[in-house]
């Protein structure tokens, strides 16, 4: 009986109890930091120029931003092109894979535990491991691709200007097409059954029920896929660090790589803390967009009490 | 007809899979080569194994240290993160309270936080404190997304467990802690342990916290690699002998986990 009354005191304050530890812990590793951040941006903190200990400057920071720093648009064009065509081929490679291992092929999950393998390696992983086919003198890669006489004997992908954003590309499509069937499978297995029937039963023809049926019913799925892809891809910067460090020149310097150079190899660290600013912010659009997109009708049915 | 499509489909998808998986098996044979096979012109792809490269790299350069620290990032990462999230993913699944929905959305927009624009302001802030090159920086970092990971996909689970059993629970004399502790945590065990391996993988895998959090003592075996690749002469047989051991192990937690892959790396949203 007192255990019980014991019980009733501790339920009551119960959910705060439960909640506070999570939240406080990511004030104070996540929040705080971010405050610093922001505080930080505001001085002219440098670790290599004397006399540069973080006093308050205002906005200079932001004024150099917006307009004298030509490599910071150059990066963020250069990340938005990432992300795009990144996005567009991993959805349009990965879905395809997905209807083929849907329709036509019944045992999956042999192929599908090996389609993982690229996804679940450490991205600076995949970035050595491609460093070493694409080698200059004795890469596998680079071997197959001058036999078949896709490239010429001179060229090297990971230093040549022209081609290095499109390598980088490949890399990221390479490790993650998969990501984009395993969830565009789980989404066409989870399809009810009664739509098709009854478009069946009105004659339609494949094509028309997949673009009828079949990809009003994904939305969701699809809406979540690109965005989740699109986040990712906007924070690269394991592969491409491993790959080319942002080389050859800036023909690969993302916005991450270009963020990391100011703050870890010139000690900017005032002019710095704006760049990660900016890349916060967009990663934060975004965020509120997923948000909205995928889970907003779901999250706000009201749910009972306990 | 139909056959024929089959087989076309098969033959694509198993293209498809040679093309993901060759180039993990070359770094695989190039952990076995010896320089002169590993630098050949032409890819040699018979060869005489040489197993040098593994104790040369991990004994006599010292790595061996480097996937400790990792295990030990690793696991203390992910019980920090299931001990402080699980609880609060339980207030999340069944109590209703004013503005749980933005908190919520406060918890997804941790877990995409880019860690290039966390990482500087939390270098500065632990070089303060006096804690870079400690294992409790990478852990506190890689808890910024491991932590929301937790509470997003064990909301799922508690959610999928019916609150009739809470209720007969309480109905039998359980307090609702009680209900939560030795009722709940159990039926979601299988959930736990899922979300627990994921935690595992991520921090394991992560690289740049790491790679500025720690330089020396506390390296972690992601933050080692880069570290081998020199312009000139990189012994290639040990850089893939340091691949190897960074990836397999993940590659067999994987397949243990793969059944609740795909509500992990979707937050939830799409059950698999």
């Amino acid at each position: 009986m007192i255990k019980r009354r014991m019980g009733a005191v501790l339920d009551r304050g119960l959910a705060p109890l439960l909640l506070i530890p999570s939240v406080l812990l990511l004030l104070l590793i996540l929040v705080g930091p971010f405050l610093y951040m922001v505080w930080t941006a505001f001085t002219d903190l440098h670790y290599a120029l004397p006399g540069r200990a973080g006093s308050f400057v205002g906005f200079d920071n932001f004024r150099r931003l917006m307009r004298e720093d030509q490599i910071f648009w150059h990066s963020f064009l250069l990340t938005l092109r990432f992300v795009f065509w990144v996005v567009v081929v991993e959805f349009t490679a990965g879905f395809s894979l997905a209807l083929l291992l849907f329709h036509f092929i019944q045992r999956r999950r042999l192929f599908l535990t090996l389609l993982l393998v690229p996804m679940m390696l450490a991205p600076v992983a995949v970035g050595l491991i491609w460093k070493l086919l694409l080698q200059g003198d004795f890469g596998m890669v680079t071997y197959y691709l001058r036999w078949i006489g896709i490239i010429d004997t001179r060229t090297a992908l990971l230093s040549d200007p022209a081609l290095v954003l499109l390598t980088i590309i490949f890399i990221d499509v390479w490790q993650w097409t998969p990501f984009v069937t395993l969830i565009m499978l789980a989404g066409l297995l989870s399809l009810p059954r009664e739509p098709y029937e009854a478009a069946i039963m009105d004659g339609a023809r494949p094509l028309q029920i997949f673009r009828d049926v079949t990809l009003p019913l994904l939305r969701p799925i699809i809406a979540l896929v690109l965005l989740l892809r699109g986040i990712d891809a906007f924070k690269e910067f394991d592969k491409v660090f491993i790959l080319t460090g942002g080389g050859p020149g800036t023909a690969t310097e993302l916005l991450s790589v270009y963020t990391y150079r100011v703050n870890f190899k010139d000690w900017d660290l005032g002019y710095g803390a704006v760049c990660a600013f900016m890349v916060y912010l967009v990663v934060l659009i975004l965020c509120a967009v997923f948000y909205k997109a995928v889970f907003w009708h779901e999250s706000r049915a009201p749910a009972r009490k306990a | 007809m139909a056959r024929a499509w089959r087989t076309a489909a098969l033959a694509a998808v198993i293209a498809v899979l040679l093309l993901l998986l060759l180039p993990y098996l070359w770094i695989f044979l190039t952990s076995f080569k010896t320089r002169l096979d590993a630098l050949a012109d032409v890819p040699v792809w018979v060869f005489t194994p040489t197993y040098d490269h593994y104790p040369e790299v991990f004994i006599n350069k010292g790595y061996l240290p480097l996937v400790w620290n990792s295990i030990i990032v690793a696991v203390l990462s992910t019980a920090l993160s299931l001990v402080v999230g699980a609880p609060a993913a339980y207030v999340f699944a069944r109590f209703d309270f004013t503005g749980r929905e933005d908190l919520f959305f406060f918890f997804l927009t941790t877990r995409m936080a880019p860690p290039i624009s966390v990482v500087v302001p939390m270098f500065l802030l632990f070089t303060t404190l006096g804690i870079t090159d400690k294992p409790i920086a990478v852990i506190l970092a890689h808890t910024t997304f491991n932590l929301s990971l937790v509470v997003w996909m064990m909301r799922g689970f508690f959610n999928d467990i019916p609150r009739e059993i809470d209720e007969a629970a309480m109905m039998d004399g359980h307090s609702q802690l009680g209900t939560f502790l030795k009722i709940l945590i159990p039926l979601a065990a299988p959930g736990l342990a899922a979300t627990a391996v994921l935690c595992f993988i991520l921090s394991w895998n992560e690289f740049l916290y790491a790679f500025i959090l720690v330089a020396f003592e506390g390296r972690t075996l992601t933050v080692g690699i880069p570290g081998l690749i020199t312009p000139h002469g990189t012994l290639w047989g040990q850089v893939a002998a340091v691949a190897v051991v960074a990836t397999l192990p993940i590659l067999v937690f994987t397949f243990i986990v793969q059944r609740h892959l795909v509500r992990g790396l979707t937050f939830g949203a799409v059950k698999g």
